[in-house]
């Protein structure tokens, strides 16, 4: 910002003169003090450039997609990104933070994507505490409405597993009314967007191997691990 | 030297609408000292004197509803201070758009003249949109209220249900806010 003496007129007041708020004689003594004061003509233009640019960017209706990345364990950048619904995606595969919001704005098409470590801020403290073997159930609210009704319910039905529990794929199919569906529940599970907060890694297979994993299995087996459960990893 | 609307006014002709007579009364009044008006805001005559041609074909044009008390003179400033804001509005928009530390530097990347006038382009809409994203919730609605959609802060308030005068302070919050976030790049330090 161009440094400037201090003025009659406040910030506030130039502005009030861009948006035509102000009575005719103290709109004319502003008038004439831009012509004066540099400063002062500088912070009108640039309300003037805002408010020129502001229609144009869309009302944003649907609302942004909030990302940010943090490390929540040592060499563990974890990706995340809330809408106003709730937690949108947990990933800790990316190759950079412009490959993370390019994989965002395919997944929310036509949002405005915006880094923003406030919003963030609950996410953090919620993961970074379980990754620390302080926290066992997850406050925060979840956004699943990019995935189908099949997907959504899927993964509805294991958020509900307690932690430290596994339960096998066919067991969740039977959860919720497809006992034949065991695969396509694995399939399901492979695309959950909020991993860790949905914990898919808390299904198994029914002989007792651990099952695939999206985010790779040394993750699966690093998740079940700091949740007690050494005894499920091949020795 | 200040003369009233209804002093110039010629004798017979409708309410509102300035005549032949009014406006030569106009630019015979305060032609000169606008000229040197705009010549401070712009720093070049030239530009001075385009923006003076842009005011009187305002005036001409979208003239204003004087009542026999009104300011013609004021409002004469009005419209060249605003119209000289815009001008120079338009290089701090190309210049906003231009130390957009996501956009390369390319040749080709820098806006022309003629598109800077037209509006900004998708570069510096982007970045516009995404700081307005980051507002807060209450400031972000009350700015696109009162500049995408023009709306009183009356009405603002009554969407927001807030007072007017915290309707006035969110859009000022969130334009302060913008205009820093935008314009001053030297504080940004890129987190």
């Amino acid at each position: 910002m161009t440094m400037r003496e201090p003025c009659w007129v406040s910030e506030q007041g130039v502005l009030a003169f861009v948006s035509g708020d102000l009575e005719p004689t103290a709109e004319l003594a502003v008038a004439e003090h831009l012509a004066e004061c540099e400063g002062c003509r500088e912070q009108a233009a640039e309300f003037l450039a805002l408010g020129d640019v502001l229609p144009a960017t869309g009302p944003d209706e649907k609302g942004a997609v909030r990302w940010d990345v943090f490390e929540v364990a040592p060499e563990t950048p974890l990706y995340v990104a809330v809408t106003d619904r709730g937690l949108a995606r947990v990933s800790w595969h990316q190759e950079s933070s412009e490959s993370f919001v390019r994989e965002l704005s395919g997944r929310f098409e036509g949002r405005t994507v915006v880094r923003d470590r406030e919003a963030l801020s609950d996410v953090e403290r919620e993961l970074s505490e379980y990754f620390r073997g302080d926290r066992s159930a997850f406050d925060l609210p979840v956004d699943l409405s990019s995935l189908s009704d099949f997907e959504r319910r899927v993964l509805e039905a294991a958020r509900r597993i307690p932690f430290g529990q596994v339960v096998p794929y066919s067991e969740l199919a039977r959860r919720i009314g497809k006992p034949r569906a065991a695969r396509a529940v694995g399939n399901a599970l492979g695309h959950n967007p909020v991993a860790i907060v949905v914990p898919c890694h808390r299904v198994v297979r029914r002989d007792g191997g651990l099952g695939g994993y999206t985010g790779g299995l040394e993750y699966k087996e690093r998740l079940l691990a700091i949740e007690g459960r050494s005894d499920l990893l091949a020795g | 030297m200040e003369l009233s609307a209804s002093a110039v006014r010629p004798a017979g002709r409708g309410e509102g609408a300035p005549g032949v007579e009014q406006l030569r009364a106009w630019t015979e009044c305060y032609g000169e000292e606008l000229r040197a008006h705009l010549g401070r805001m712009l720093a070049s005559a030239a530009d001075a004197e385009d923006v003076l041609q842009e005011v009187w074909i305002t005036a001409s044009t979208r003239p204003p509803e004087l009542g026999p008390e009104s300011n013609a003179r004021a409002w004469l400033y009005r419209v060249a201070t605003n119209a000289a804001l815009s001008r120079l509005a338009v290089e701090r928009r190309r210049r906003a758009a231009l130390q957009s530390r996501g956009d390369r530097l390319r040749p080709d990347a820098l806006p022309a003249p003629d598109a800077a006038l037209q509006g900004a382009d998708e570069g510096t809409r982007r970045r516009v949109r995404e700081a307005v994203a980051r507002l807060p919730s209450k400031q972000r609605r009350a700015v696109w209220m009162r500049w995408a959609k023009e709306r009183d802060y009356e009405s603002i308030a009554r969407a927001l249900g807030c007072s007017p005068e915290s309707a006035r302070a969110n859009v000022y919050q969130a334009m302060k806010r913008l205009r820093t976030e935008l314009f001053d790049l030297e504080e940004d330090t890129g987190r």
